[in-house]
């Protein structure tokens, strides 16, 4: 597992408000320390060690009369930051609705992974942190994501990075193939849940949907961690060698831009069609979709797709005839 | 003149400290020197402060003089109880565990990573090994709060203005859900989030109750074949190949299986009361389903099916 920190870099000076607001943060946990190293605190709140100092040292010189220097006593010695007697800025500023809420969603949506304990830490912190913040009960913000069956075991060969086989169905080439992977990451996007693993076959880093792995089992290899880093999450479509299309959709036809990500999605025009850009990853899913969406979308740049899509329809028509 | 954030952190301070609220001029009085002397620029440098305050959540609290000599005059203080985070008491393990949660489901959120500077936790790390990816809304903020808060919500919805009461907000299948009583239609609703057409405003002073027991997560169905079910339409009978009845079984579950032929095909039971969701499911199986029954259904599907190839 990559464990990559933000790099700071900035261009320019630092807005006055992002560096008070910096500082309200960072005084608070300095006066539980009474005494850390500058780096540490540079580490600690993304900061270069001369804007911690810089800091630090302005924040000395702020006072009321008649108490001018004496409002935040700190002294910075050998690369050692040194607090006297706290006085103001004891505690931090209380969340503001943003922050409330990331902090509410991202626990929520945490005890929805597979191994998460509603009655270990995050469960707790959690409770804690709802009643501070105006929840009464946990049932009016909730984050379901549905785990499809072999998600589980999928996030025990992630952690334990075991090898595993699986029967895997390709949406873009509509067959079942056995491959063994070694599963790496596990998340879940729009909806649906995702393994990347190093797969066998291609002998690269692939994503895999979790809801089209048709069987799973073990085989006994431990595979350590590989040092290359993974990706963000959701950044998965953005190879510039796919081919790509355009198409009009009407605005029942929307929800597509909404699933899947696209390249450029227009402003809805008057009657609410909007037009998109998007990544041909597979024909086959393609084609799949245009039929669901039929008379909805019209492709706009790729007449033998628009072709395709009516033999596609004729094809299953076939069968019901 | 003094650098910008010393004078900030000033005013800050004298704002927090005072006794009783201070007009402009009191206040650059207590910070002598450090705001210009003109009564223009003075003002204009201190609604810039002001608003820099406010922008990082600072709750600055202010009084219009109502009698005297000096009627009308604004003055100014911050109410400490309300400016300061409350002691949230977390334990070393629970503020980790929070900010492990963070990690995996808003990596590169500036403001999950000031909350989580803010109940004392560190940076945030990148590129957790099992992961969510929550979807963002500039509206979810100001909705959670009137959600907790228990404050009326007015937003354009569908073309059309509505007051609601906001009960509760649910992430499924991807999309953020509000669901709330409608004050226009006078009944529960559910609205999806991202569609909200322009600005949530909240109605200030207003209240409402929610319903005892209300859980967000049973207030509406899973499956969107099931939005607008009616228990008197039958389901639709669907034979799916055997290429592709494993699939179907899992998502669907066993007990929409009404039959297992012997070459490995099944026939499942579909709500097909929204006829647009369960004609988009269906052709999501391509050419390996076919809907049975009723004869409606499969008549709808087929003259779907003869447009697209006219097309």
């Amino acid at each position: 597992m990559s464990t990559e920190r933000p790099k700071v870099q900035r261009s320019g000076p630092r807005p006055a408000e992002a560096r008070l607001r910096r500082l309200l943060v960072m005084l608070p946990w300095l006066m539980e320390r009474a005494e850390v190293p500058v780096a540490e605190v540079a580490e600690r709140f993304a900061l270069t060690e001369a804007e911690v100092v810089k800091d630090l040292e302005l924040a000395s010189m702020c006072g009321l009369p008649p108490f001018v220097d004496e409002l935040i006593d700190v002294y910075i010695d050998e690369g050692v930051i040194y607090i006297g007697v706290p006085r103001l800025f004891v505690r931090p500023l209380r969340l503001n609705a943003v922050e409330a809420f990331e902090l509410l969603a991202a626990g929520r949506a945490a005890m929805q992974l597979p191994g998460a304990d509603a009655d270990g830490p995050l469960g707790r912190g959690l409770l804690k942190l709802a009643r501070v913040l105006g929840e009464d009960d946990t049932g009016v913000l909730r984050v379901d994501l549905a785990r499809p069956g072999y998600t589980d075991a999928v996030a025990e060969a992630v952690e334990s990075g075991s090898e595993v086989r699986i029967e895997y169905w390709s949406a873009s080439r509509d067959e079942t193939t056995t491959r063994v992977i070694i599963p790496r990451q596990l998340f879940s996007d729009h909806g649906e849940w995702y393994v990347r693993a190093d797969d066998d076959r291609s002998g690269e880093l692939r994503t895999f949907r979790v809801d089209r792995i048709e069987s799973m089992e073990p085989t006994n290899r431990i595979v350590p961690p590989s040092d290359v880093p993974l990706p963000p999450p959701g950044e998965w479509f953005a190879d510039g060698s796919i081919r790509r299309v355009t198409i009009r959709l009407a605005p029942a036809a929307r929800w597509v831009a909404e699933r899947y990500p696209m390249d450029e999605v227009s402003v809805p025009d008057e009657q609410g069609f909007v037009t998109v850009r998007l990544a041909v990853a597979s024909e086959r899913w393609l084609e799949r979709t245009l039929l669901r969406l039929g008379r909805d979308a019209e492709v706009l740049d790729a007449p033998e797709l628009a072709a395709a899509v009516g033999a596609y329809a004729t094809r299953v028509l076939a069968r019901y005839r | 003149m003094a650098d910008r954030v010393e004078r900030l952190t000033n005013l800050l301070a004298l704002l927090l400290e005072t006794i009783e609220p201070l007009s402009l001029v009191a206040v650059a009085g207590r910070l002598h020197g450090q705001y210009p002397d003109g009564q223009t620029a003075m003002r204009a440098a201190f609604e810039r402060d002001k608003a820099a305050l406010r922008e990082i959540g600072v709750p600055i609290e202010q009084t219009i003089v109502s009698g005297g000599a000096e009627a009308g005059q604004t003055r100014y203080w911050i109410d400490r109880e309300r400016y300061e985070l409350t002691d949230l008491e977390l334990d070393p393990d629970e503020m980790r565990a929070l900010q492990v949660a963070m990690a995996a489901t808003r990596p590169g959120s500036a403001s999950g990573q000031e909350a989580m500077w803010k109940i004392g936790a560190g940076l945030l790390e990148h590129g957790a090994a099992i992961a969510a990816i929550i979807p963002d809304d500039p509206w979810l903020p100001t909705l959670r709060e009137s959600v907790a808060n228990r404050v009326q919500v007015r937003f354009g919805y569908r073309g059309v203005d509505r007051l609601v009461d906001p009960w509760g907000l649910l992430l499924r299948t991807g999309f953020w859900y509000l669901i709330g009583f409608d004050h226009e239609r006078e009944e529960r609703r559910t609205y999806r989030i991202d569609r909200i057409e322009g600005a949530v405003e909240q109605v200030v002073g207003s209240t409402f109750e929610r319903p005892e027991g209300f859980d967000a997560s049973t207030a509406f169905p899973d499956d969107p074949k099931l939005i607008g079910a009616d228990p008197n339409v039958p389901d639709a009978r669907v034979l799916i190949d055997a290429h592709r009845a494993g699939a179907a079984i899992r998502e669907l579950g066993a007990n929409r299986v009404a039959t297992t032929n012997p070459d490995g095909s099944v026939e499942v039971l579909v709500p097909y009361a929204n006829m647009q969701a369960f004609r988009s499911w269906l052709l999501g199986y391509g050419e390996w389903a076919e809907v049975l029954e009723p004869a409606s259904a499969r008549k709808a599907v087929m003259s779907w099916l003869e447009r697209v190839a006219a097309q």
